[in-house]
C-alpha cells in the first residue's frame, strides 16, 4: 500500500488509481449524457417556439385573406387604418406585408416586399427567411384563389422576438445544465469518496503498524469486497511471522549446539596455555586461538540473545520482578576480568532499582552495554555502571570515557551491523539487541555525552507504568 | 576431594576433567546418563558435574533418580540452554547449582569448591600468596610470621580468602559476618578492609578495590 520510493525516482511508472479510474467513467459519460440532454432540450423548446411564431404570422396572413374583396374585376384590400396599425404593430419586431397578383403587382401593402410568387399550391402556407429594408425577416407566404384569380399574400417579421426567445432558453438550459453539471460532480466525488473508505481504512491500517506488528487483520470489519484482499494480507502476514518464528528457532538452535563444543574447546586452549606459558611461540599461538574462541562463543551468545530479544518471539508471561541492581551484581565478576584486560576501571553505582521483566534479557542488555563500553573504550579510561530508582521509572546508565559518538552515528549504531569503529572487533548486533530488550520492557534508550562532552553515557529507562502494559 | 563430571562431549570432558585435576581435584569422568546412573548407585562422589542433554538418561532424570535414593550429594548442572524453565526445572528435581555453558573456568571451579565447602568441613588452612590462616586456632602468619587480626577483621579476611579472586560487594561481606548481631556499615566494612591491607602488606596478597562496588581478594606479584 505504501508507495515506494524507487517508483518515483527511476523511471515513471504508470499508476492506476481506482479513484481516479471512477472519476473518469462517472463524470465523462455523465458529462456526455448531460450535454447530449441539453441539446435534446434546446431543440424541444426551440423548435415548437420557432413554430409558434411562424403560425402567428401564417395566421395574420389567413385573416388578411379575409379582407380581401374582387369587385367586377379588380382585387382590393379592405383594410381600415386601425386594422393595418393594428397588424402592423408589435412590441418587438417590424411587421411588413404584401398582397400581390399573379404578375407580381402589388396591390395593396409594402412594395418592397421580397417576391413572394413560388409558391405552386394554394392554401399551403409556406415560412422561409427573407431580407428586408436590410434586416433578417421570417416570411409567411400564402397564395389563394379569390373569385378564380390567384392572389399572394405575404407577411414579414423581424427576428427580434424569436431572437429574444432564443436567447432567453439557451441561457436557461445552459444555466439548468450548469448546475445540474456540478451537482452531479459534486454527488460522484462523495460517493467514489465514501465508496473508497474501506480502502483507505485497510491501507491506514498497514500503514500504521510497526515493523514487529505481524497480528492478523480484523475480516470482520472489512467490506465484502475487500474480504478476499484482506485474507490473502492475513495469510501473508502469518508467513511471515511464522518464517521470523522460524529464523528465531533456527538462532537459537544453532546458538545452543556451539556451545558444548566451544566450551570444550575453550578448556583446551585453557589447559594447553597453562602448560606452555614459559614457551614464547606456543604460548603466542594459543592466545590467538583464544582470543577467536572468546570470539565465537561472544558471536552465539550475541545470536541467541538476538533471537530472544526479537520483539515476535517476546513473551510477556516471563516477566518477573527483579533488581536491577542485583542483575548487575551477578555479572560483576565478568565485568572486572574483561575490565582487568584493558586496565579500565570500571566503577559502580547501585542504588536499589525494581524493574519487571525476563531475567535473561535484562542479563543480556546489561553485558552488552557494560562489554560495549569495555570494548569501545581506550585503555586506562574510566567505565561506571549505575542504577537507580525515580519517581516514574528505573534508571540504568553507563558511561564511559571513551572518544564519544558522533552525533551523525547516533542514530545509526542501534542498528543491526552498524559499527563505528571497524577496527574493534565487534557483530554490530550488541546495541540492536539492547534496542530490542529495552523495547520489549517498555523502555527506551538514550545516548548523551558525558560532562564536558567526553565519553558516552547509554541510560536506559524503564517507566513504572509501562510495566503493567507489557 | 574427588568430581565425577557427566559430559557426553569428549573434548570437552577431557578438558574439564584436566582443568579440575589441574585445580587439586580428582576427577572420574562417565559419558552417559545410564552408566553414570548406574555408577551412582554404588559411589560417592564429593560433587557431581552433570550434563543436561545426555545419550540415554539426561541429566535432570539422573539427579531425580539420586534424590530419589535419598543422597544428597552436590550435584552443579551444566548446560547449553539456558531458559528459565530449564533451570527452574533443574533446581525443583533437586541440583545444587545451575551453569550455562559457555563458563570460564574459575567461575566453574569456584562453584565447585562452593558446593564442597557447604558439604563437607570447612578447609583447616586457607593459604594465598604468603599468607596462611587456620581456622580451626584463628592464626595468622605471613612467611611463618605471626600476625594478630581483631575478630572483625578476622572474619572479613577469612571470606576475602574464601573468595579469593572473586569479587564481592560490601553487602555481601556484611551479610557474612553477620553472626556477630550487630549493625554494621558500609564505612565498617571499609575500615576493616584498610586495616587487613596495612597489616597484610608484603605477604603477596592484595585487595583490589572495585569502585562503588566491593573487593577482590587475589594474590598479587609483589
Amino acid at each position: 500500500m505504501r508507495r515506494s520510493p524507487a517508483s518515483n525516482t527511476t523511471h515513471k511508472v504508470v499508476r492506476h488509481s481506482i479513484k481516479f479510474n471512477l472519476l473518469k467513467w462517472l463524470i465523462a459519460p455523465l458529462l456526455a449524457v448531460n450535454l447530449i440532454g441539453a441539446g435534446l432540450t434546446y431543440w424541444l423548446a426551440w423548435l415548437p417556439a420557432q413554430d409558434a411564431f411562424d403560425q402567428s404570422i401564417t395566421d395574420a396572413a389567413w385573416a388578411l385573406t379575409s379582407q380581401i374583396k374582387r369587385v367586377r374585376g379588380k382585387t382590393s384590400l379592405e383594410l381600415t387604418k386601425q386594422a393595418e396599425q393594428m397588424l402592423r404593430s408589435d412590441h418587438f419586431d417590424t411587421m411588413y406585408f404584401v398582397v400581390r397578383d399573379a404578375n407580381g403587382e402589388t396591390l395593396a401593402g409594402d412594395h418592397n416586399f421580397p417576391p413572394v410568387n413560388q409558391i405552386d399550391e394554394p392554401n399551403e402556407p409556406v415560412t422561409y427567411d427573407g431580407v428586408m429594408n436590410g434586416e433578417q425577416v421570417r416570411i409567411a407566404a400564402l397564395y389563394v384563389s379569390i373569385e378564380r384569380t390567384p392572389i399572394y399574400i405575404g407577411i414579414a417579421e423581424t427576428f427580434r422576438k424569436r431572437n429574444q426567445t432564443h436567447y432567453v432558453i439557451l441561457i436557461s438550459l445552459l444555466l439548468l445544465d450548469g448546475v445540474l453539471t456540478a451537482f452531479s460532480i459534486v454527488i460522484v466525488l462523495v460517493a467514489v469518496n465514501k465508496g473508497l473508505h474501506p480502502l483507505r481504512e485497510l491501507q491506514q491500517n498497514l500503514d500504521q503498524r510497526n515493523r514487529d506488528n505481524l497480528t492478523p487483520i480484523d475480516v470482520e470489519q472489512t467490506t465484502e469486497e475487500l474480504t478476499p484482499v484482506v485474507k490473502a494480507i492475513n495469510s501473508l502476514l502469518e508467513n511471515i511471522r511464522k518464517g521470523a518464528t522460524a529464523q528465531q528457532n533456527f538462532l537459537a538452535n544453532v546458538a545452543h549446539q556451539i556451545r558444548t563444543p566451544l566450551t570444550g574447546l575453550r578448556l583446551q586452549l585453557e589447559w594447553l596455555q597453562q602448560r606452555h606459558a614459559n614457551e614464547p611461540e606456543t604460548a603466542h599461538s594459543t592466545e590467538l586461538m583464544t582470543s577467536s574462541v572468546e570470539r565465537m562463543v561472544r558471536q552465539s551468545n550475541q545470536l541467541l540473545a538476538l533471537a530472544r530479544a526479537e520483539p515476535s518471539r517476546f513473551k510477556p508471561t516471563h516477566l518477573e520482578e527483579l533488581s536491577l541492581d542485583k542483575l548487575v551484581e551477578e555479572s560483576v565478576q565478568h565485568f572486572i576480568e574483561q575490565a582487568d584486560k584493558k586496565q579500565i576501571d570500571l566503577g559502580f553505582d547501585l542504588q536499589p532499582a525494581r524493574v519487571r521483566g525476563d531475567r535473561f534479557m535484562l542479563r543480556d542488555l546489561i553485558d552488552n552495554l557494560v562489554d560495549n563500553a569495555i570494548r569501545y573504550s581506550p585503555p586506562q579510561s574510566t567505565v561506571t555502571v549505575s542504577c537507580r530508582e525515580q519517581e516514574d521509572a528505573t534508571l540504568l546508565s553507563i558511561e564511559d570515557s571513551g572518544p564519544g559518538i558522533a552525533p551523525e552515528h547516533r542514530e545509526l549504531i542501534f542498528d543491526r551491523f552498524y559499527r563505528v569503529n571497524d577496527k574493534i572487533s565487534g557483530s554490530g548486533l550488541g546495541l540492536a539487541i539492547v534496542r530490542d530488550i529495552a523495547k520489549d520492557h517498555g523502555g527506551e534508550i538514550t545516548l548523551t555525552s558525558g560532562e564536558e562532552d567526553c565519553g558516552t553515557i547509554f541510560t536506559v529507562r524503564f517507566p513504572h507504568g509501562a510495566k503493567e502494559d507489557v | 576431594m574427588n568430581v565425577l563430571l557427566v559430559e557426553d562431549d569428549l573434548v570437552l570432558a577431557d578438558g574439564l576433567s584436566r582443568m579440575l585435576k589441574s585445580h587439586g581435584l580428582s576427577v572420574n569422568t562417565v559419558n552417559n546418563g545410564t552408566d553414570a546412573d548406574a555408577l551412582l548407585q554404588r559411589y560417592t562422589a564429593t560433587v557431581l558435574v552433570l550434563d543436561i542433554g545426555l545419550p540415554g538418561l539426561d541429566g535432570f532424570e539422573v539427579v531425580r533418580r539420586l534424590r530419589a535414593r535419598g543422597s544428597n550429594m552436590p550435584v552443579l548442572l551444566l548446560t547449553a540452554r539456558d531458559t528459565i524453565p530449564d533451570r527452574v526445572h533443574g533446581l525443583e528435581l533437586g541440583a545444587d547449582d545451575y551453569l550455562v555453558k559457555p563458563f570460564a573456568t574459575p567461575e566453574l571451579v569456584a562453584r565447585i569448591k562452593a558446593l564442597i565447602r557447604r558439604s563437607s568441613p570447612q578447609p583447616t588452612q586457607l593459604t594465598i600468596g604468603g599468607l596462611s590462616l587456620d581456622t580451626s586456632s584463628k592464626r595468622a602468619t605471613i612467611d611463618g610470621k605471626k600476625v594478630d587480626f581483631s575478630v572483625r577483621e578476622w572474619t572479613v579476611l577469612e571470606y576475602l580468602m574464601q573468595q579469593a579472586s572473586r569479587v564481592v560487594s560490601k553487602q555481601q561481606i556484611i551479610d557474612a559476618v553477620l553472626p556477630w548481631g550487630e549493625d554494621v556499615t558500609l564505612n565498617a566494612v571499609e575500615v576493616y578492609v584498610s586495616r587487613i591491607r596495612t597489616k597484610t602488606a608484603g605477604s603477596g596478597v592484595a585487595i583490589r578495590t572495585i569502585r562503588g562496588f566491593g573487593y577482590m581478594l587475589e594474590k598479587s606479584d609483589a
